[in-house]
């Protein structure tokens, strides 16, 4: 039998711009921000320094100039580790990568504590130049990349597509933005508070159409740290927590679009992972109380939504407008305000949906909890959902 | 099948890299053919063009002509670009599923926003540097 893994503490630094320019005094430097993040979590969980025996890293952005970065924390943080101390990436996927990777630390008893951490600098390069590099990351150099795609814009033919196919419309996909700014006003550590309405929504400056400045997700840095427990752990320490219950991968071998024409917006990888996930955990879609869905622009939480079973095929956007994906409504999607609201700092990303889940689960949420919330799901993904992680995770109180 | 050949005043803003595998498929392109390779074994098409097959892993394939031809499966008019492609915003990509059972990404040509499942044809774009190509709506 393995190990159960449970998430016994987390800090996460407000979303928004924290990067300084090199050459401005002072700087706002990552280690910094993280070691500060990394006390607050420990106190959090109430473990203590020398249970921790491993730490995951979400790879930094090209822009951190401290390279090595988990190994230079190690020693930042005066912290000697007996499992592993590691960076990954996967893109989007790269924090939720690193998250599993200390669930495996746990579950292979490499160690009793883990701590999955990043930090996400990037805002001081405009988008302008940071899609220079991000657009090779989503898609294929020479045969891609030459005609100018750029990673949302593989989302806005997911959108086209899927009017076309459902009779939706970019003002129904909208309201999931309003949605989600709705959620983020009651969330402290949201880059954007301020509500909006559809109608600002759909005056906004045109992205990758169908989609406007409020559909897509902002530049935003951010620095998470988890704490991650074996149960046994967790229940001495006789605080809530959130135990792991099921989880998921899988990639479907092709990268933004297959070669062998399918239907896209079927998200093939999230359903495959999202049937895994429910699966290990031996529930069903309709047992989940709220879900935090890495979902860049609109139009993928509604595709999320439905490849995951929450929302019935065609129908994923409607049910946000109607408002059952809100805060009170049948099935709270991104109670943190999501990426558009909530804020994208990518490779830490799906930290913060953790963050999100834990703090539901632990009754924490404040104004934005939801009632009673005992199962959480969170997805992260990476391309155009080609690869999707899910996790399930349950309230122990 | 000879493609249109549209001739551009200026370089490709981001070149594709060439290999010695690959050259052969730029070059045909630059003269007006769409190819790719088909696996020996199986028969099933490739893109981009490889020398195994994907499905099989066969390492026997060859050369075959695409028509050019076939359906436009969504698209975007990207308005926030690359710094390299500043230039060319707010332009038009696409997805074209072609006639043969392949799927592609590339430009799309068209002045206002297509419908979807229209037919398209590609055509070759000629910059002063080299070849890229292009899908445009069907007469």
């Amino acid at each position: 039998m393995t190990i159960a893994a449970t998430i016994l503490g987390t800090a996460a630094l407000p979303v928004g711009k924290w990067q300084t320019a090199p050459g401005t005094v002072p700087r706002v430097l990552e280690h910094e921000v993280l070691a500060k993040l990394v006390m607050e979590a420990v106190a959090d969980a109430g473990i203590d320094k020398s249970d921790i025996g491993s730490m995951i890293f979400a790879l930094p952005r090209p822009y951190t100039q401290q390279k090595y970065f988990a190994t230079f924390m190690a020693n930042y943080l005066r912290l000697p580790c007996s499992g592993t101390v590691a960076e990954m990436m996967g893109n989007g996927m790269t924090a939720a990568l690193a998250f599993q990777a200390a669930v495996d630390e746990i579950r292979l008893g490499k160690t009793k504590v883990a701590l999955a951490l990043g930090v996400n600098f990037e805002t001081a390069t405009s988008s302008a130049e940071h899609m220079m590099s991000s657009m090779r990351a989503t898609g294929d150099v020479d045969f891609h990349v030459p005609f100018g795609f750029t990673p949302i814009s593989w989302y806005a033919m997911d959108a086209a597509r899927y009017i076309h196919e459902f009779h939706s419309s970019r003002e129904e996909l909208a309201t999931v933005a309003v949605k989600n700014r709705a959620h983020a006003v009651l969330n402290p550590i949201a880059q954007f508070r301020k509500p909006i309405t559809l109608e600002q929504v759909l005056a906004q400056a045109p992205i990758v159409e169908p989609l406007g400045l409020y559909e897509v997700p902002a530049r935003s840095d951010g620095a998470v740290c988890i704490v991650l427990a074996a149960e046994d752990v967790a229940k001495a320490t006789g605080r809530p927590y959130a135990r792991l219950r099921g989880q998921s991968f899988f990639h479907e071998g092709a990268h933004q679009i297959s070669e062998v024409p399918n239907d896209m917006i079927a998200l093939v990888a999230a359903q495959t992972a999202g049937r895994g996930a429910l699966a290990e955990a031996g529930i069903t879609p309709a047992d989940i109380d709220l879900a935090e869905l890495y979902a860049p622009c609109t139009i993928v939480e509604v595709l999320v939504s439905e490849a995951l079973g929450l929302a019935p095929r065609g129908q994923g956007a409607r049910q946000c407008a109607e408002g059952q994906t809100s805060l009170g409504g049948r099935i709270p999607i991104c109670t943190s305000g999501g990426l558009q609201s909530r804020g994208h700092p990518a490779y830490v990303t799906p930290l913060y949906s953790f963050v999100e889940v834990a703090d539901q689960l632990r009754g924490r949420a404040g104004a934005r909890q939801v009632a009673g919330a005992r199962l959480a799901l969170t997805s992260a993904e990476l391309g155009n959902y080609n690869a999707a992680m899910v996790h399930v995770l349950e309230a122990v109180q | 099948m000879t493609l249109e050949i549209l001739h551009i005043d200026r370089a490709r803003p981001y070149p594709p890299r060439v290999t010695a595998f690959t050259q052969h498929f730029w070059d045909s392109v630059a003269q007006g053919r769409l190819e790719t390779t088909v696996c020996d074994d199986c028969g099933r098409f490739s893109f981009p063009p490889k020398p195994f097959c994907p499905h099989c892993w066969c390492t026997r394939t060859h050369w075959a002509e695409l028509s050019g031809r076939g359906q436009l499966y969504s698209q975007t008019l990207i308005h926030a670009a690359p710094a390299t492609f500043r230039d060319e915003a707010p332009y038009r990509v696409g997805i074209v599923d072609l006639n043969e059972g392949l799927r592609i990404a590339t430009r799309v040509l068209s002045e206002t926003t297509p419908g979807l499942d229209v037919p398209v044809q590609i055509v070759v774009l000629l910059y002063t540097d080299g070849p890229l190509f292009a899908a445009r709506l069907s007469e």
